[in-house]
This record gives structure tokens, sequence and C-alpha cells, in this order.
């Protein structure tokens, strides 16, 4: 062999150590950013852009004497328990009847049940209120044919259970994961000692849900935690303040000034509390390996053949479907179609075009929903890459902190939305030079991203595991440096996982509100806070309008993200 | 005049050692074996050569070029070592055809289009694998794509080949074939080779020299010659064609030679003994002792046990209060009582402290 190719002498320019240290250091200021001016906050006696203001504990002393949080955090824990409860109960029951047996319709009831997730509980807490609120639909229709009205949303309980049945899907899917999964075996071993298909189920495989259980349920239990809408929605008419909601009046609703280091208190106060609950999620998966069973060639578990019963289990399963989802959704699409929504006239009578012309009529709520477009796409793009590039230093490099960069970009966990936004919403005051960003959707992007970052990794470094390293191994040893490794090696292999999450970062940032509540101004609106702006004026039509957009975007976009990306977007 | 030299190469994982204090002079042109069982650090030194790890201390060489040495703290990337690695599980980019592969390192190099395919095309021609350029690796079988693997490590002329384990996934067969076609490339292009394997018959067939290693270091180097007839220790002993060993004392010691009682209370003739003391064990392969017609020097008399037929010989497990061992014949034997001669020069002495320790992973005899 007579080849020319010299041993390679000089280095070409190798970008890798100014990639790994700019991302690395990029991230950390990210993620530092929204936290730092908070802490500072909480420990200040005026605003933290007053040159006068001094250290103090005093903004704590005076959440626990003046403000009376106590009833606050009762409220808070209360909706996050019940709400807890309710999500883990109906995810895990729907999954196994989904997951295991035979009961009609399962795939199309599968398809219906994860709908939530997809759009905010903005929108779901509207179509509640649409029907199940005290002039709901369905309430007023209780009402005449029993005399009675047998719910009150505005109250801990309804909160909770709306909250919980929004959350379900996540206990769902978690939970499905789990039964479909389990290894067949296992239940056969349990049938052939003498147990019946359903003992086989009880004694064998639920219990290898637990994991799944508790995994979501921490999760939920955080959601709860942070949910704005629902205590904003619900809660707010009846009195009942959740930290969320707390933080959002004071910090914004409260008319002539707000109080900062109230505020900069509670908010350091949630951080701390969502921190130790991630933190004891990851505590109690430790040890969770004994409920591992997918390995090797594990056989797919066989499906319980009900009987007649099943018949009972799809009356369950849809009166699941129908009413909590079916149901609220459809109380958007009507609400945003007729005049006015009540039982007393056939709704048929009511059709008008009219509230989607007020939207789409007005600039402003017209730029609601390009400026969510915009910051899903440019977001959902700009976030994956970000994403991909931690992803790929965290767990496929040399780099000296490769595993604390993990840890910093799986921080923001912990972070809620009104914090992410507050924090962020200080960090541009405080720092100089940032005011030119201030009230635009670069914030929003930024903010957004940063709060998503962990959502992304979920995506792609399980997808990046399947990746067998030495493919990397083999392209340095030819000669590749890191950065040409990853960009020439390893993304065109992981592209099926880049798709899956950008589409599901554009999901997420398209449905996002809450962070930016403390962030927007005329200009950089998006739909949640147009919907939110709508709603405290009580024009519940057009609010509707401008969730059955968000609602068809968003179905247009899985639609499109699965066919044409295929993106894998819950399942 | 580029020799591969390691010296004092020392990896540790955490409290793990998985390489200790191994030193190797390799010339251009050799072809080395790292043999040993399975998780004895043989994989970890070639990619502590190619840079895919780092070692702890040490310092590892070609020629003029210091790839690793704490002391310096010089440490080369991996992609500036120009060596051409082959993996176990081929490591084919299943996104780019043969050809691209085998383009990769080349474009990296910034090779013209027209020498790049000229190269790209000789590489090919060289594995027998020319007419499959525009497959891509998941269109090959195995055998394939490990002689693609083998064509995209040559293509760039590395200056070092590294092997680990490639003919393992490979059926016995054509791992057979494989391994004298491998050989004879190698000599053909007269490239520094260093080859891990953890089977003996492999080693012993495509060898210049073998570095035996077990749990991290290297217990003997030499050519298949001397690792097969002088066992440096137990080990080697062993795990090399699995020899017999029969515990005994010296009771006479010489310069060539020395005499052994064995546990049955026989007396025979034997190689040196090792100083130290004399409780001592005989090594000897099954395939060197021979059965003889009746009682005589060195010969022992035995009960022949059962046998098993290995496809080119018989094996049968032999037995003499106090002693078991295994020997071979090449024709079928009745069971009863015989003769079994054990040749002096066959046999080497190791101390009974060091007998060594069963592995799992030690092939079979075969
Ligand atoms: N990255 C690593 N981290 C920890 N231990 C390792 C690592 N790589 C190898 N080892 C350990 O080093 C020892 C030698 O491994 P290896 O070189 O792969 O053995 P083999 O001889 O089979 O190729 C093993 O005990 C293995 O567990
Ligand atoms: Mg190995």
């Amino acid at each position: 062999m007579s080849l020319t190719a010299e041993p390679i002498g000089k280095p070409a320019l190798d970008p890798s150590r100014w990639v790994m240290w700019g991302v690395a250091i990029l991230t950390t200021v990210l993620v530092i950013g929204p936290i730092a001016p908070i802490v500072a906050q909480a420990f200040l006696d005026r605003p933290l852009y007053d040159d006068e203001a001094t250290l103090t504990l005093a903004n704590f002393v005076r959440l626990v004497t003046e403000q009376g949080i106590g009833i606050v955090a009762f409220n808070t824990i209360v909706f996050a328990v019940i709400t807890t409860v309710v999500a883990q109960l109906f995810g895990a029951a729907a999954a196994i009847v989904i997951g295991r047996t035979n009961v009609p319709g399962r795939k199309w009831m599968g398809e219906l049940l994860v709908w939530p997730l997809f759009v905010s509980h903005l929108v779901i807490a509207f179509g509640w209120f649409t029907m199940y609120g005290p002039s709901g639909y369905l309430t007023l229709m209780m009402r005449s044919l029993t005399g009675v009205t047998p719910w009150n949303l505005y109250t801990l309980t309804g909160m909770g259970i709306v909250a919980g049945l929004s959350q379900a899907p996540l206990a769902y899917l978690m939970c499905l994961g789990a039964v479909t999964k389990a290894d067949a075996q296992l239940e056969d071993a349990a049938r052939t000692v003498g147990a019946g298909p359903f003992r086989a189920l009880w004694s064998v495989t639920v219990p290898m849900m637990r994991p799944a259980i508790i995994y979501s349920g921490v999760l939920n239990f955080v959601v709860g935690i942070e949910m704005l809408s629902i205590p904003l929605l619900f809660g707010a008419p009846a009195g009942i303040q959740t930290i969320t909601s707390f933080l959002y009046e004071e910090g914004i609703q409260a008319a002539v000034r707000p109080d900062y280091g109230i505020v900069g208190a509670a908010a350091l106060i949630l951080l701390l509390v969502v921190a130790g609950l991630v933190w004891l999620q990851g505590a109690l998966m430790t040890g969770s390996g004994r409920f591992i069973t997918v390995r090797g060639k594990a056989s797919r578990p066989s499906t319980i053949d009900l009987g007649p019963w099943r018949w009972i289990a799809f009356t369950g399963l849809f009166a699941y479907v129908f009413f909590t989802i079916v149901v609220v959704f459809a109380g958007i699409f009507l609400r945003a179609s007729v005049t006015f929504l009540t039982p007393l006239v056939p709704f048929w009578n009511l059709f008008t075009a009219d509230h989607f012309w007020l939207i789409l009529d007005n600039s402003s709520y017209l730029r609601s929903i390009t400026n969510s477009i915009v910051v899903s796409l440019i977001g959902g793009v700009a976030g994956t890459a970000l994403v991909v590039i931690i992803t790929l230093i965290a767990r496929r490099s040399e780099f000296v902190f490769g595993r604390a960069l993990e840890y910093v970009a799986l921080f923001p966990r912990s972070l809620p939305g009104i914090i992410a936004g507050l924090g962020f919403f200080y960090a541009v005051i405080w720092v100089p030079g940032l005011d030119a960003v201030r009230g635009t959707i670069w914030v929003l992007i930024v903010a957004f991203m940063v709060r998503y970052i962990p959502v992304g990794f979920g995506a792609i470094a399980p997808a990046l595991a399947q990746i067998g390293d030495e493919l990397d191994r083999g392209a340095r040893v030819s000669g590749a440096n890191w950065w040409t490794t990853v960009t020439r090696i390893v993304l065109p292999l992981l592209k099926p996982a880049l798709f899956s999450c950008f589409a599901l970062l554009f999901i997420h940032f398209f449905k996002e509100y809450v962070t930016a509540v403390f962030l927007y101004q005329p200009g950089s609106e998006i739909i949640g806070t147009t919907m939110l702006q709508l709603w405290a004026q009580g024009d519940n039509g057009p609010v509707s309008a401008l969730a059955t957009i968000q609602v068809v975007i968003t179905a247009i976009f899985v639609f499109v993200a699965r066919r044409a990306l295929g993106a894998k977007i819950y399942g | 005049m580029a020799d591969l030299v390691l010296e004092n190469l020392t990896i540790a994982y955490g409290n793990v050692t998985a390489v200790r204090d191994v030193s190797l002079t390799i010339p251009k042109g050799e072809f080395l074996t790292l043999l040993g069982p399975s998780g004895c650090g043989k994989s970890t030194t070639l990619f502590a050569i190619a840079g895919l790890n780092h070692a702890t201390s040490g310092r590892i060489a070609l020629g003029e070029r210091v790839f690793f040495d704490d002391r310096t703290g010089r440490s080369e990337p991996p992609e500036r070592r120009n060596i051409g690695l082959v993996f176990q599980s081929y490591a084919l980019w299943p996104h780019k055809t043969v050809a691209d592969n085998l383009a990769f390192p080349l474009e990296l190099r910034k090779v013209g289009r027209a020498e790049r395919d000229r190269a790209i095309a000789e590489a090919l021609d060289l594995v027998e694998m020319g007419a499959y350029a525009r497959r891509y690796p998941f269109e090959l079988s195995g055998g394939q794509q490990q002689r693609v693997a083998l064509a995209r490590a040559l293509v760039y002329r590395p200056s070092l080949l590294l092997l680990d384990e490639p003919l393992s996934n490979l059926d016995a067969k054509l791992r057979e074939r494989a391994r004298v076609w491998l050989r004879e490339l190698q000599e053909r292009l007269n490239v520094t080779t260093i080859y891990v394997t953890h089977d003996q018959a492999e080693a012993l067939a495509v060898s210049d020299r073998i570095a035996v290693m077990h749990n991290g270091t290297i217990r003997q180097l030499g050519t298949p010659t001397e690792i097969y007839e002088q066992p440096s220790d137990a080990f080697v002993a062993d795990f090399i064609g699995s020899s017999n060993f029969l515990e005994g004392t010296v009771v006479e010691r010489g310069a060539s030679g020395s005499r052994v009682r064995l546990a049955n209370g026989a007396t025979i003739a034997t190689s040196a003994a090792p100083g130290g003391p004399g409780e001592v064990l005989v090594a000897i392969r099954p395939e060197r002792i021979t059965l003889a017609d009746g009682p005589g020097e060195n010969t022992i008399p035995v009960t022949l046990g059962t046998g098993s037929y290995l496809g080119s010989v018989y094996q049968y497990e032999v037995s003499t209060p106090g002693l078991n061992f295994r020997i071979q014949t090449d024709r079928r034997v009745p069971q009863g009582d015989v003769f079994a001669r054990i040749p002096p020069e066959a046999t080497t002495l190791f101390l009974k402290s060091e007998a060594p320790v069963r592995n799992e992973e030690a092939a079979p005899v075969v």
C-alpha cells in the first residue's frame, strides 16, 4: 500500500475546548441568572436595584408575622396533596386497564388520555370552569335536573381534583411504561405456581409500578405546589391563596408598589421546598434496581382477558375520559363558538364567530399568537442545540467539569416557573446592560429554555446512551477531534432524538405562561398572558377562542411532528 | 527505528488497578499479542496506547514521539496519534457507507479527492471488499464488517495497528481462516501490530511474541514456542494449553534437572527445580504424557478412567492413589491399568505456593 497520507502533525484548529468551556459557562450563568437575584432580594430591605438597600432578615420575619403565610402554606400543601393523590390513583388505574387488559377502545382512549399534557393548565382550568364552574354548562344542567349543585370547584378539594385530573396523564404514562415493560416471565412464573391472571398482575406487576408511582407522584406534588392557573382561577374568587397565587398577586397585582422583600423571601422558601422535593425524589429512586425488570430479551406481557367485565371497565374508563377530557376540551371549543353558553337555550342557536374575529382583529391579541409561535420555534431550535451540546459534553467528553455541568443543567427541575420568571425579571433590571432585552420575546425565550433544559435532556440522554461509545472512539482514533466527532458522527445518529427534543420543547414553550407573567410587556405578549389578561376582564368568549386556537395549533404541530419528523411525543 | 515503548504503565480506576506497572518494547513490524483471561486489563492497555483512556502513571512513546508521560504531564489526544484501531464490535459508523467510513479519516487528513478515492479502493481491495463500497454496514455480514473495520483502520497508513479481539464475534470456522489472512496481511504491510485476545490458540497461531497478562500485570513475554514450552509460572502453564499439575516434593536438586517424589510415592526425574521450599507442582501437558507397555524410567502405573474424543485426539482421566491427571492419545485405549511415562524435558516445576487459581475463562484443552 503506497499512501501519501501523512501522520497528523500540527492540529487543525480545534474548537472543542472553546465549545466545552463556552457552553459550561453559558449554562451556569443562565441557571444562576434567575436564582441569584431572588436570594439577594430575600435578604434586602429595599428593591435590589436600589443602591440604599441593606442586608436584613426582616423580610422573613414579616412574612411569618404580618402576611399570614401560615394559611397560604397550609392551602398549598393541602392542594398539592389532593392533586397528587387524585393524579396517582387515576393515572395508575388507567395504566393497568389500558396497558394490560383487553378493554374495548383502549387504543383511542389511551391517545385521548394524554391530551391534557399538550396544553397548558390555564386552558384546562378554563375548560373546567366553563363546564363545571358555578355557572358552568353541566353545573346548570345538573341544577335544573336535580335542584342541587353537586360540586363546587371553588374549594381546596375542588381545585385539587381538577389539578389532579389534569396531571393524571403524567402518572399514567410513567405507570404504563412500568406495566408494559414488565417481564412477562415474572407473571408467567406466578401463574405456574398457582396464581390466577389477576392475582399475578396484582402481586407481581403492580408492585413493580411502585417506582413509577413514587417518581411521578413527587413530580405531580411539585407541579401542584408551583401551579398558578387553578389557584388563580378557582381559588382567588373564594379567597383561597396558595404560594404561587400569593407571589403573583404580591408581585404584579399589588397596585401601588409591589413588596419586593416579601416576594423575594417567599420565592426563596418556595425554591428551597421544591429543591428539597426534587432531591427527595432522587433519594427515593436510588436502590430501585430491584424493580428494574427489563433485562435481556424480556418478552412483552400478555393482555388479560376481562371477559364480560371488560364492559364494566370500559364504562368506567370511558366516563373518566369523557367527563374529564372530552367534555373539558369540548367546553372550550363550544364556549368559543357561541355568544353565551347555557343549557336553557340550544347552543346551535347561539353560534357566532365573533370571539375569533375579536382575537384576529386586535393587533396585540394576534401578536400574542405569532409571538407564541416564534418563541416556540426559535426556543425549540436553540434549546435543542443547547441541550444536545450539554448532554454530549456531560456524557461523551473528557471535559473535567462534565458531571458538574450535568448537575447545573438539571437544576431547573427545582425551579418553579413563577420563580424563573421573577428571577429573570429581577436579573434584567439588576444587571446593567440587560435593559435592552427587557420586555422582549428574547427574555422569554431564554427563560423558557433554562426552565426546560431538563425536559430536553430527558429526551436526548437515553437516545445517546443507545449509541455505543466505540463509534465516537473510532472517530477520535482515526483523526477527528471531539467537536468533529460529535458533529460528524454522533449528531447524525441522534437525529430522531433531536426531532423529539425539539417537538417536546416546542410544546412546552407553546403552552408556557407562568414563566412569562413577570417578563412580558406590551409587544411581547404570548397566548397564555393574553388569556390571563382577557380572563381578568371577564371576556370568557375571547379567552375560549384563544384557547381553541392554541389547542388547534398544538394539534397540528403534534400531528406534523409525529408524521413528518417522526418525533416521539408522549408515547 | 520507531519502536513502541511502554514504561511502567499503570492505570487505575478508583481503587481498581486495571493495569499495573506494564513495560514493553515492541519493535517496528512486530505482531505482538496481549493474551489473558477477560478482565485482565488487555483492552485497557490497548486503549491507553490509542489515547482513549488515561494512564495513571508511566510513559508511552512511539520512537521519538511521546504519546503519554505522567512526569511531564504530556498526553497527546487520540486524534493526533495516527493509530489504526479495530474494535471488538467493529464500530463502523452506521450512517455512512463502506466507502464513506473509509473516506472520513482521509478527509480529516485533507487528502485530495482523487488520492482519497484511490486509497479507499486500494484498502478495500486489500481486504477483498472492493465490491461492497456502496453498501451500508448493516447490509454486511459479521465477517465482512470485520474486514471493512480493518480497511478503515489501515486506509490512512497508521504507524500502529491495534486490534481488540477483532475475531471474537465470528463463528469458529471463519475465525480460523480470518486469523491466517490477518497475519498474512500484517506481514505484507509490515505494520507494527498489537493484537488483543483471550483465545490462546489464536495467539499462538498469529503472534511474533505474546505477552500473557493476568490481573493487570504481564506474567510472561516471549515467542509462542517459549510461552508454550517454558511457561514462566503456574498461571501461564495453566492458561496456555491447560497443564496438569502434579504435587510433589523435591528430593534431589541439580543444575540441569532434579528428582521429585510425587504424591503417589513414585519418584521421577524432572527439569530443574526453582529455589525455595521443596513443595512443588510439576506441570506437564496432557499431550506430552505417553503410554508405555511396562514399568520403566519416569513411568508410573495408573488406572485409565473415562475418556472423551476431542476431534483429533482422545483425552482420558487417569488416576493413581493421590494423583489425578489427564493424558491425550491419538488412538482409543481400553479402560484398565496402564503405564504413563512423563518425559523429564516436558516438565516445568513451580513452587506450590504459586498454584494457579483455576480460571473459568481459560480456554479448554484442544
Ligand atoms: N472505565 C472503567 N472504569 C472502571 N473500571 C474499569 C474501566 N475500564 C476497565 N475497568 C476494569 O479494568 C479491568 C480490566 O478491564 P479490560 O481491560 O476491559 O479487560 P480485558 O482484558 O477483558 O480487555 C476490569 O476489571 C474492568 O472492570
Ligand atoms: Mg476487552
